[in-house]
């Protein structure tokens, strides 16, 4: 992260997704910690776009977030917004705590690849078998950029990571396949480069009981796109590169690097090696956790 | 979640219950509504009891992928307004250190249930071994202090798992309760009072109506004395905008002088050591040789102490019921003309008995008799104690 937040004026403006955050009253501005070219800005905004639109009840949706350059979206979001932030890795496990004891809630998870799909990648299973009321977002950006551009489990194969400096040779993890391995109910995956699709996603998974994954691509400038070039799970195709050192080019080459999901049901593995699927992957609601839950306990007080 | 069902209560009168459904029938009593727990001998009683009693008063008991979950979850439900515990054993404590810190950090209350056996690593599953304390009192990364509790009866397990989830509400850090792998599976009688006597007992998880901006402990700058608001709860008004577990002040927000931090986080329980302490001073006024012990030890070293004193030996017991904060002053108070000490520990390194040095600054001689996955005896201490008297 920079940490050089860019100044803004200190009143609100007239403008109705612009709210004063927590990062507002603790820097006296509009700040943002993220480098310039993040795309958690992108997502920060949605989440306070959803929550003014919907009239999302804050008291209803604690917000739990993970550990990872993402944090700091805590400092972006709707103020109104009660949000927790938990141990690296551990956030589904904390909304699993939540919803279990105020089945009226239904948390919001803001995870990272390295936070949801490596450290803490046993709770995210068990909270897709469980199928516990929440909403996970998992923001993948191939890499640990919280720890300065280390090698993720999501890297794709041929990058390059600090951890990685001869170019990744491990097989990625799929964090779609895995949710819907898991039995996730309402799985789908977009990029920060289709806002709309995103918040329509959003929307949806904030209708649907049950658990929903939404993995969301989005460009780290500054540990991943300085290292790799634009031609990155393009090789093959004998393309040059450039190095994707500004938030557009990464931008560009999500974009590019990504197939829909319809588009991919004619593509061969080879040719699907190293992208990004996106579409809506699963939509099958089926019994929540905690309506289960309520059975068991009528049937413990006696109750039929 | 309701919880005021009758089934919240057992009956009135006499029971016979093992160790570990004694202390989960007290954190029922207390309040409990969510569990969160992974199956491990000797603790494992605790969730199958728990399982079946929770649904009943429409709380939950959740048995979780592991004990990472376990405290998480915890601590989530703590945080929504439940009144949350987990229960394990030394591999377990181990596992959950992070979020430990974690929680004291952000002051999340919520009971701890250890029951110890014998390490390191898997070591033997079902004897005891007071050996977690060591890592309980400095569980986690960070400064803070916790309340360690250590009963010795079922009785106890029961009554002092109550106490134990007063002094989280009350003080807001991690309070453990210390069993072990013979108590926790111990058959005994326990004496369960009238509910409305329990219920006076309890200190409830309300926010209060104002719900003040100060939702975390800070320095009071008048009286220097430091304040413990009550633990707020997500989803009410009575919440701050953020649970951030970095050095906070006592709105939530960060705050630039983490060494302010810091001291509250210590001396909030230091400064109220007097009302936090629990001690049984056993024969102590005219006592030449002191015993000090906590836990199972405790009943042998009456024992002893009843043997010894019928021979004529002027020996006392200092029964130490909260373990931690160590009650330095109080120690030294007692063992201040004591000839010697003795400082019975189902340990070898005498974890207790290292505190006691400490603070008798070695003047008195400390004698350590260690036990592992085994009971003293009390001809073990009579010994000792006839050698000193000598
Ligand atoms: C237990 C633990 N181990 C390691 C870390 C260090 N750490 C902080 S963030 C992070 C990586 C996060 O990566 P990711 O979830 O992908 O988020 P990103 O920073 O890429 O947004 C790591 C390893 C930690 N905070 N806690
Ligand atoms: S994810 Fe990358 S670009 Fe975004 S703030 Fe972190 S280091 Fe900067």
């Amino acid at each position: 992260m920079s940490g050089i937040a860019p100044m803004f004026p200190n009143e609100k403006p007239e403008h109705p997704y612009l709210q004063q955050s927590y990062g507002g009253k603790v820097f006296g501005n509009f700040a943002s910690l993220f480098c310039g070219g993040c795309g958690y800005g992108i997502i920060g905004q949605i989440f306070t776009r959803i929550f003014e639109d919907e009239k999302l009840d804050p008291k209803l949706h604690p917000t739990v977030i993970g550990i990872g350059c993402y944090s700091q979206i805590m400092l972006l979001v709707h103020e109104a917004a009660q949000k927790v932030l938990a141990l690296h890795g551990r956030a589904p496990a904390v909304a699993t705590g939540m919803k279990m004891a105020n089945p009226k809630m239904k948390p919001i998870v803001f995870s990272g690849d390295g936070d949801c799909l490596g450290i803490g990648g046993n709770h995210f299973i068990h909270i897709c078998r469980r199928n516990v009321d929440c909403l996970i977002m998992i923001f993948n950006n191939s890499i640990y950029a919280m720890t300065g551009g280390q090698g993720a489990p999501t890297t794709l194969y041929g990058a390059k990571s600090t951890t990685t400096p001869y170019t990744m040779f491990e097989n990625r993890t799929d964090g779609v396949k895995l949710a819907l391995a898991a039995g996730a109910p309402y799985v789908a995956r977009t990029t920060v480069a289709h806002p709309r699709t995103l918040m329509k996603y959003f929307r949806k998974a904030l209708r649907h009981k049950g658990t929903s994954v939404i993995e969301i691509i989005t460009p780290c400038v500054t540990y991943f796109g300085r290292k790799n070039l634009s031609n990155l799970g393009e090789e093959y195709k004998g393309e040059k590169g450039e190095k994707m050192d500004t938030g557009g080019k990464m931008i560009d080459w999500i974009k590019r690097n990504s197939v829909r999901i319809n588009q991919a049901k004619f593509m061969t593995d080879e040719e699907l090696f190293n992208k990004y699927i996106i579409g809506e992957f699963r939509y099958e609601p089926k019994p929540e956790y905690s309506d289960e839950y309520a059975k068991i306990q009528k049937i413990a007080m006696g109750g039929k | 979640m309701s919880s005021s069902s009758d089934k919240r209560f057992l009956p009135e009168g006499r029971h016979l219950l093992m160790g570990n459904i004694a202390m989960v029938e007290g954190a029922i009593s207390a309040g409990l509504t969510f569990f969160g727990g992974y199956p491990i001998t000797p603790s494992t009683e605790a969730i199958e009891h728990l399982a079946k009693r929770l649904p009943e008063i429409g709380g939950c008991c959740m048995q979780m992928e592991d004990e990472l979950a376990s405290i998480n979850s915890v601590i989530g439900a703590s945080l929504v307004g439940a009144k949350s515990m987990t229960a394990t054993s030394g591999p377990g404590l181990s596992l959950m250190t992070e979020t430990i810190s974690m929680a004291a950090n952000l002051e999340i209350p919520f009971v701890f249930c250890d029951v110890q056996r014998t390490g390191p690593g898997t070591g033997l599953v079902t004897e005891p071994h007071h050996n977690d304390l060591g890592l309980m009192r400095f569980s986690g990364n960070g400064e803070f202090q916790v309340i360690a509790i250590a009963p010795m009866n079922c009785q106890e397990l029961f009554d002092l798992t109550i106490t134990a989830f007063n002094y989280a509400e009350t003080y807001r850090c991690p309070v453990f309760l210390m069993s072990d792998a013979y108590l926790g599976h111990l058959h005994e009688v326990v004496n369960i009072p009238p509910k409305e006597e329990i219920l006076k007992r309890v200190i409830k998880r309300e926010s209060p109506e104002d719900a003040p901006a100060r939702v975390f402990s800070y320095k009071d700058r008048e009286t220097g004395e430091y304040v413990i608001p009550k633990p707020p709860i997500m989803g009410t008004d009575y919440c701050p905008g953020l649970f951030i577990h970095l050095p906070h002040g006592p709105e939530g927000l960060p705050t630039p002088k983490p060494m302010e931090f810091m001291e509250m986080m210590i001396e909030k329980i230091k400064s109220n050591i007097d009302k936090i302490t629990m001690v049984d001073k056993y024969k102590l006024e005219d006592a030449e040789i002191v015993i000090i012990a906590y836990g199972l030890p405790v009943r042998t070293s009456y024992r002893a102490v009843e043997i010894a004193r019928q021979e004529g030996i002027k020996v006392g017991l200092l029964r130490l019921i909260t373990v931690w904060p160590f009650p330095d002053e109080l120690v030294k108070e007692v063992v201040k003309d004591a000839k010697a000490v003795i400082v019975p520990e189902l340990n070898y390194t005498g974890i207790i008995a290292e505190q006691v040095q400490r603070v008798t600054k070695l003047t008195t001689p400390i004698i350590k008799i260690g036990k592992v996955a085994e009971f003293h005896h009390p001809d073990d201490i009579l010994k000792v104690i006839k050698e000193v008297a000598k």
